[in-house]
């Protein structure tokens, strides 16, 4: 599967692979039953993927190399693929959560591209809730390993970029599976990225107080960082023509989707109710006060220190034994 | 460097670039994905034209705000059955029009069967389904949809045509042999090209409008509706003053609420225009239905008014301008059509356009034909026949009297005066006149008016 | 992360006349997906906006984004803008506003529109 379309696949140089976590940006949730519901209109790229791209555009161009934007989701995915393909990414689609995309599930609109013309409003333009659960379930490692056999088919990379975070799952723990995956080094949660002249990256992260942390990192490197301002580029106006509404590659997984927990539902997290016995007291006003406790003394907050941190965690430990959360 | 020209879409933009001969890119650009200029790539594609249909939103229908009913039946000539596959929210079987003082409300009431079954009457639909759906068509039929992207400029050649458009990207230059300008109520490329006045707030009214929430079950129970079935509203009266009117439609399971207000009334009554909408969602005939209800979109949008007697010249050397852009909107009191006159504006356009290019002769002479056209079907007829509509229906007496008298006159009607004797109507007519300050002469002037511009 | 559904819109009136259930502003704003690009798409001259009698815009706006400030000028946010043209159509002051469409595919996008 070596058909990636766009001018950066073709030709030589490192690889430099973005992935794209495309999603609703606002999804409707049902503030009773949590129910979300995510609509083809809000189909797009956090800011975080956005910058990612950018920077592999940056990158891949310092480095004479080509870039290659993956996407693993329904095809609606293939808008913001054929947005990246304008700025000359290779672009390649992983059909996932595995399932059976006959029933015309998710036809991407968006950029350049036509809109689904078989029905009117797809009401699951993400692929079927239930593909969306084995999503939820299945654990980031068969994502990365499906993910990294795609990109293998195009090239080994040299650079393999991410959002610091997926907006909708948000665990940020993709990229280092795909580190794993291909046995290399790892920098998440940057906030800027530069290659330098001997081949390595400079990347720096935040730290603690405002500090900043630097970094060289090796390549094959997996990096995933923080939009930190960064805007990706707008297409000039005839790559856009020219990308058009060019079919996008898909590859489809050869492995199971392995989850070691299963998803059978999802729903709001509702908090078990408790009783609360009404409160004594004979006139309305008595009950007030015993309910909310406005005149009962109460322990005045206890300043600790300074101290080291064993005579903190000693005071701690106390505190809780003294209020029955723990037993001495 | 010489030429200081705005990079930008707005008002304030230069008379066009001049550019040097080059061959055309395409036969035809079309500016604007609205349902004009959907429908005009559509007929310039199916009419063996090139296409590339621009539209500055993410995709088509993410700028644009209506109150919510589409007149289908236009569809027909878009492909037929229309009706299995339009993204429909609901089919209006029922229609009421409320005249609203405060506290009173008056409404007739009409229902029908019929308009519940093919080929239907209204529907509603969210525009961005809807406008998406029918770019969906222009692209299957061959047109090149570019989202995303803004035309921020006319291109012409030395002789002063039309040849193109800028638009806001790098090389953003594309030369066309016909430029269709369907880019809404603003136009900034009809107002480069001269054809429309820079700002113009007479003859424009401001919608805004909620969408609120309410389940499916609950708006059926409400509104006395089944299945898709959908009810109408349309508001005189409770606006403050301000000229204009109000409008609540039913979606599967959101209720549309809004108002629309003549700009220079707004702007003098210092009052905001979603006061406005709180008013009506506040009145005793209203409230009911929407107990309970959230919002979960607010949005506003202009409204051309100005009617037959302002609408603009169609069509100069290269450029024809349809639906919005050309003021297409038949805002006639109880009507409030936009989107079949867009498509069918967008239609003709289309075809003229593909044939012009086809021709090689795009010249002002050529293309009004256009107009010609129209002037044959519903879209300038209809204006043509309510060109006086606007004017009376924005009129004081209409928009600040009439709604208190008509309401006083039914509620003295209806009030049993037990033990006095009931009066005679033709005395509670004077009494209600007398109330709301209108002379029973001019209540007669105006019926005359009335019965002559909707004859 | 989710578009907020605002609270309670409509309680108001079941007896009277009372407004008590009517959303906040900023929560009416908020039901509204803005993508918000990096340039200002508005610019008022508060210059202009100073010898300005009638000040329509602080009033006509459907997003409130005209913010009358002490000094007798005009304060102006164009992130939560609907890019419907009032202000430009109602303007009094000429110059005062500098008007253009966001760049391609910023601003507002209405999903009910
Ligand atoms: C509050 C309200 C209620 C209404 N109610 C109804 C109703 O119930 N029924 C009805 O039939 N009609 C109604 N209308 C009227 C109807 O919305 C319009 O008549 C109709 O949308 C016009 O279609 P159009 O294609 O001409 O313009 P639009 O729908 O405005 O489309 C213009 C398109 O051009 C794009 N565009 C603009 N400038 C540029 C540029 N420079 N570059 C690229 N793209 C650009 C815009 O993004 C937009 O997509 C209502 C209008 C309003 C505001
Ligand atoms: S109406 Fe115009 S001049 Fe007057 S305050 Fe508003 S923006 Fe300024
Ligand atoms: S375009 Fe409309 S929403 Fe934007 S600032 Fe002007 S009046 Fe307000």
């Amino acid at each position: 599967m070596t058909n990636a379309t766009g001018d950066g696949a073709r030709g030589g140089g490192p690889l430099v692979v973005v992935c794209l976590r495309v999603t609703d940006l606002r999804p409707e949730v049902d503030p009773l039953t949590g129910v979300v519901t995510r609509s083809a209109h809000g189909a797009g790229l956090s800011a975080a993927d956005e910058a990612a791209l950018e920077r592999a555009l940056a990158i891949a161009r310092a480095w004479s190399g080509r870039v290659l934007a993956v996407a693993a989701g329904s095809p609606i995915v293939e808008g913001p693929l054929r947005a990246a393909a304008a700025l000359g990414a290779a672009v390649l689609r992983v059909a996932w959560p595995p399932h059976d995309e006959a029933d015309g599930h998710g036809a991407a609109p968006g950029a350049a591209s036509a809109v689904n013309a078989a029905s009117a409003v797809d009401p699951e333009p993400f692929g079927p809730r239930a593909a969306y659960l084995a999503d939820l379930a299945g654990d980031t490692r068969a994502l990365a390993e499906v993910l990294v056999d795609a990109i293998r088919t195009v090239g080994e990379p040299t650079l393999v970029l991410c959002g610091d975070l997926s907006p909708d799952r948000g665990t940020g723990a993709l990229p280092a599976q795909l580190a794993h995956a291909l046995g290399a080094a790892q920098a998440l949660g940057l906030v800027s990225l530069t290659p330098t002249d001997d081949g390595w990256l400079l990347a720096e992260r935040r730290l603690d107080g405002g500090r900043r942390e630097r970094l060289r990192v090796p390549t094959p490197a997996v990096c995933s960082a923080e939009a930190a301002g960064l805007r990706l580029r707008r297409a000039a106006l005839p790559a856009l023509l020219a990308a058009g509404d060019a079919p996008v590659p898909a590859a489809r997984p050869t492995r199971p989707a392995v989850g070691a927990v299963e998803v059978v539902d999802v729903r709001a997290y509702r908090p078990r109710a408790r009783v609360v016995p009404p409160p004594a007291g004979a006139t309305p006003r008595d009950r007030l006060l015993a309910l909310t406790g406005a005149l009962v003394a109460h322990d005045p907050p206890t300043i600790i220190g300074p101290t080291d941190a064993g005579q903190a965690a000693d005071a701690l430990v106390a505190y809780l034994v003294r209020n029955g959360y723990l037993t001495a | 460097m010489a030429d200081e020209q705005a990079p930008y879409a707005g008002p304030g933009t230069s008379p066009g670039t001049a550019v040097g001969d080059r061959p055309a890119d395409v036969d035809v650009i079309v500016v604007g994905a609205g349902p004009a200029g959907a429908a005009a790539a559509l007929a310039a594609a199916r009419a063996g034209a090139s296409v590339v249909l621009l539209e500055r939103g993410p995709f088509p229908g993410s700028k644009n705000v209506y109150g919510g009913v589409i007149y289908g039946r236009i569809l027909d000539a878009v492909l037929p059955n229309w009706w299995e596959e339009v993204p429909v929210e609901r089919w209006v079987v029922r229609r009421s029009t409320m005249v609203l003082t405060e506290t009173q409300a008056l409404t007739v009431d009409f229902r029908t069967q019929t308009w519940a079954g093919p080929p239907y009457n209204g529907m509603t639909a969210y525009r961005a389904d809807f406008d998406s759906w029918l770019a969906g068509k222009a692209t299957a039929a061959g047109a090149r949809l570019v989202t995303s992207t803004v035309a921020t400029g006319l291109l012409r050649d030395a002789a002063g045509r039309v040849v193109g458009v800028r638009t806001d990207r790098t090389d953003g230059e594309l030369r066309a042999r016909v430029v269709i300008a369907a880019d809404g109520v603003n136009s900034f490329l009809a107002k480069e090209s001269g054809l429309l006045p820079k700002a113009d707030p007479k003859h424009h009214t401001l919608g805004v409008k909620e969408v609120l929430s309410l389940p499916r079950e609950v708006i059926d129970e409400r509104f006395g509706l089944r299945g898709q079935e959908g009810l109408d509203i349309e508001m005189l009266g409770n606006t403050r003053g301000i000229p204009g009117g109000g409008f609540l439609y039913t979606n599967s399971d959101t209720v549309s609420i809004g108002a629309v207000l003549a700009l220079p009334g707004l702007a003098a009554a210092k009052v905001r225009p979603e006061e406005i909408i709180a008013d009506l969602k506040a009145h005793p005939a209203i409230a009911p239905y929407l107990r309970g209800a959230t919002v979960k979109e607010y949005a506003a949008h202009l409204i051309p008014e100005g009617g037959y007697d302002h609408m603009p010249a169609l069509a100069t050397d290269g450029l024809l301008i349809a639906g919005d852009a050309a003021g297409m909107t038949l805002a006639a009191g109880i009507w409030l059509e936009g989107v079949n006159f867009a498509i069918g504006s967008g239609l003709v356009a289309g075809r003229v356009a593909a044939e012009a290019a086809a021709a090689g002769d795009a010249s002002k002479k050529r293309l009004a034909r256009y107009r010609d056209e129209l002037e044959k079907q519903f879209v300038l007829a209809d204006h043509k026949r309510l060109r006086g509509a606007p004017e009376i229906i924005l009129s004081e007496r209409i928009q600040r009297r009439y709604p208190g008298l008509v309401a006083d006159l039914v509620e003295s009607l209806f009030t049993v005066t037990n033990p006095e004797p009931k009066p005679g109507a033709l005395a509670l007519l004077r009494r209600a006149a007398k109330r709301n300050g209108v002379s029973l002469r001019e209540l007669a002037r105006d019926g005359l008016r009335i019965g002559k511009v909707f004859r | 992360m989710g578009a907020a559904t605002a609270p309670a819109a409509t309680e108001a009136a079941e007896g009277g006349g009372g407004r008590l259930g009517d959303i906040a502003f900023e929560d009416r704003m908020a039901t509204v997906d803005f993508r918000v690009g990096e340039r200002a798409h508005i610019v008022v001259d508060s210059d202009v906006c100073r010898s300005c009698t009638t000040r329509a815009c602080v009033t006509a706006c459907p997003a409130n984004l005209f913010a009358p400030t002490a000094d007798g000028g005009i304060l102006f946010n164009y992130e939560q803008c609907f890019e419907c043209g009032t202000c430009y159509m109602v303007c009094n002051g000429e110059g005062a506003l500098t008007w253009t469409y966001p760049d391609g595919g910023q601003g507002v996008v209405f999903r009910q529109g």
